[in-house]
């Protein structure tokens, strides 16, 4: 299951509070909180136990395409539902609307494709246990022993 | 109305057949298409998707885009087809299938939009061959995806849809990647070399014409890069873009067929760009300034006259701000300008009206999401100036022989499909 970095998160860097500052200015404050609610899958295969949500940011967002340890990853996404609105709202901070635009500007510019996009938390287990490489997120509670879960720091 | 020269009987007739296959293609996208987006092929993943716009635009006076726009014109249509397919984990290969007919461009030819092969080592370097859309400035590469943007027209001072042709994509090849810069975010770079596409059913060549000069061949190359910096204040990114584009065009002197020769060295172009989004608010703006050089010269004999150089500062700007207020509807507006020469009057057939030294354009857009993919915008451009004759942007004396006047209201009505 998914532990919160509560330490961290208590602390900051001086970066971090100089950026808090910074979003004040603007007036904004959009930093993402992660969530309890969902849990990060990844196929077996993939090495590490956990990742940061800048990483978990970068491979949905198809910047990244591997870890730090070398393990190559694929994003798979959910088509809606509270799994899919947690994430979004938690790591990526982007609507449901601005992820679908992002993707399609990749597919229309050639320099990305779609992720693969199921329909349940039942079909992204499945899918993430027989795909190599293969990470998603799902319901805490959907989650089976054949996918291993990752810790976001 | 246009100029009898620049739209036949039988261009009406084909833009008709166009229209007509555009609604046919609008029927069949929309209720077939989603089901082609995914399929495997003897084992490989293959990616299908397309899209399709539909335009109409109205102007008081002034003919703007090559449209007959003062009368009402439907001549707004384009449309794309993509195949991708990940053969490995590292490689992609690609293609899309483009075809517009914007008044007189594109004449609604299916051209290769891209196709490339991409290869990604590892974040930091991938390299992309073949023919590759352009990264420069935010929009580029995806300038005529409709449904991709709050605006039925982008801002036409960064990105001309008559000069499309000769910006958009390049065949070489890119070095691209992504650096983790950790708490100071990331840095996405792309760098590229190649040559720029021959089409003559650009606004390029539409250009040209306007000045009674028929290209018969228009070449040139690109090499730039673009430089993005995500940074670790959420929603904000920031970057910059370098273009160095010479091209050359040969033809002939209308009516009487002397030659000519147009050369525009030492093109180089840079822009910087910022956006900023929270939740459902975008606001972004981008500068860009263009520095010509431009030899032209009609050939006589083996030696020629001299050779006439003109140098040109063009600068370009805009700001935006979008708001979607539901999942069905966003509101944005724009504001962009453009100098074809820095604001200069002095031009080779005497000084240029204060209406011919600029081009501004305010925008207000209402965009609506019937549904996923299907979109409608509505959009009022209220426009200043109508630039020099070598703007190439919108405003051609050829569909204007009462001349220009210097204000164009403008309104353009927009509706997409996607899949």
């Amino acid at each position: 299951m998914i532990e919160r970095n509560r330490a961290s998160k208590r602390s900051g860097s001086g970066v971090q509070r100089a950026l808090f500052l910074l979003a004040l200015m603007g007036g904004a404050i959009a930093y993402s909180v992660p969530t309890n609610d969902i849990v990060i899958i990844v196929n077996p295969t993939v090495k590490t136990r956990e990742i940061s949500v800048d990483d978990l940011r970068a491979i949905f967002l198809e910047t990244k395409t591997s870890l730090d340890d070398g393990s190559r990853v694929k994003p798979v996404l959910e088509k809606g539902g509270p799994a899919h609105a947690a994430f979004l709202k938690a790591y990526l901070g982007k609507t449901d609307f601005a992820l679908q635009t992002y993707y399609r500007s990749l597919v229309f510019s050639g320099t990305g494709s779609m992720p693969p996009v199921l329909r349940s938390d039942g079909d992204v287990v499945a899918y993430v246990e027989k795909t190599r490489g293969a990470i998603g997120y799902v319901a805490a509670q959907s989650v089976d022993e054949g996918v291993k879960t990752i810790r976001v720091r | 109305m246009l100029h009898p020269s620049a739209k036949s009987g039988r261009d009406r007739f084909k833009g008709l057949i166009s229209r007509l296959t555009a609604a046919a293609l609008y029927f069949l996208i929309g209720a077939a298409a989603p089901l082609w987006a995914q399929f495997s092929l003897d084992g490989l993943p293959v990616q299908v998707h397309g899209f399709l716009s539909q335009g109409f635009a109205y102007s008081n006076d002034n003919n703007y885009l090559t449209m007959d726009t003062s009368r009402g014109s439907f001549a707004f249509t384009d449309g794309g087809l993509a195949v991708t397919s990940q053969i490995t984990d590292r490689f992609r290969v690609g293609a899309q299938a483009y075809v517009r007919e914007i008044g007189s461009l594109g004449h609604g030819h299916v051209t290769l939009d891209w196709a490339l092969g991409d290869y990604r080592f590892t974040n930091w370097l991938g390299i992309r061959a073949g023919k590759v859309k352009t990264r420069l400035g935010l929009y580029n590469d995806i300038q005529d995806e409709e449904f991709l943007h709050t605006w039925a027209l982008l801002p036409q001072s960064i990105y001309p849809t008559d000069l499309r042709e000769v910006s958009i994509a390049h065949t070489g090849m890119d070095l691209y990647g992504d650096i983790s810069l950790k708490e100071a975010g990331s840095l996405a770079y792309t760098v590229y070399a190649g040559m720029t596409p021959q089409d003559k059913s650009g606004g390029y060549d539409y250009g040209l014409r306007d000045q009674n000069l028929v290209a018969r061949k228009i070449t040139g190359s690109q090499r730039g890069a673009d430089l993005r910096w995500t940074t670790p204040a959420p929603g904000l990114l920031v970057g910059a873009s370098f273009l160095n584009a010479p091209i050359k065009s040969d033809g002939y002197y209308l009516p009487f067929g002397t030659p000519y020769n147009v050369k525009v060295f030492g093109d180089a172009r840079t822009e910087f760009y910022a956006q900023y989004t929270w939740r459902n608010l975008r606001i972004e703006s981008e500068y860009s300034r263009e520095l010509l050089k431009v030899n032209s010269f009609a050939v006589l004999g083996p030696v020629g006259p001299p050779v006439i150089r003109t140098d040109y500062d063009r600068r370009a700007w805009y700001a935006a701000v979008a708001y979607r207020v539901s999942k069905h509807l966003e509101l944005g507006t724009y504001h962009s300008r453009f100098f074809p020469n820095a604001n200069r009057a002095d031009w080779p057939g005497g000084p240029l009206p204060p209406a011919a030294r600029h081009i501004f354009d305010q925008v207000v857009t209402a965009r609506v999401d019937l549904a996923k993919y299907w979109d409608f915008k509505v959009e009022g451009h209220f426009i200043n100036g109508y630039g020099d004759p070598t703007s190439f942007r919108g405003f051609y004396p050829m569909d204007n022989p009462q001349g220009f006047k210097p204000y164009t209201n403008l309104l353009i009505l927009r509706m997409g499909v996607n899949f």
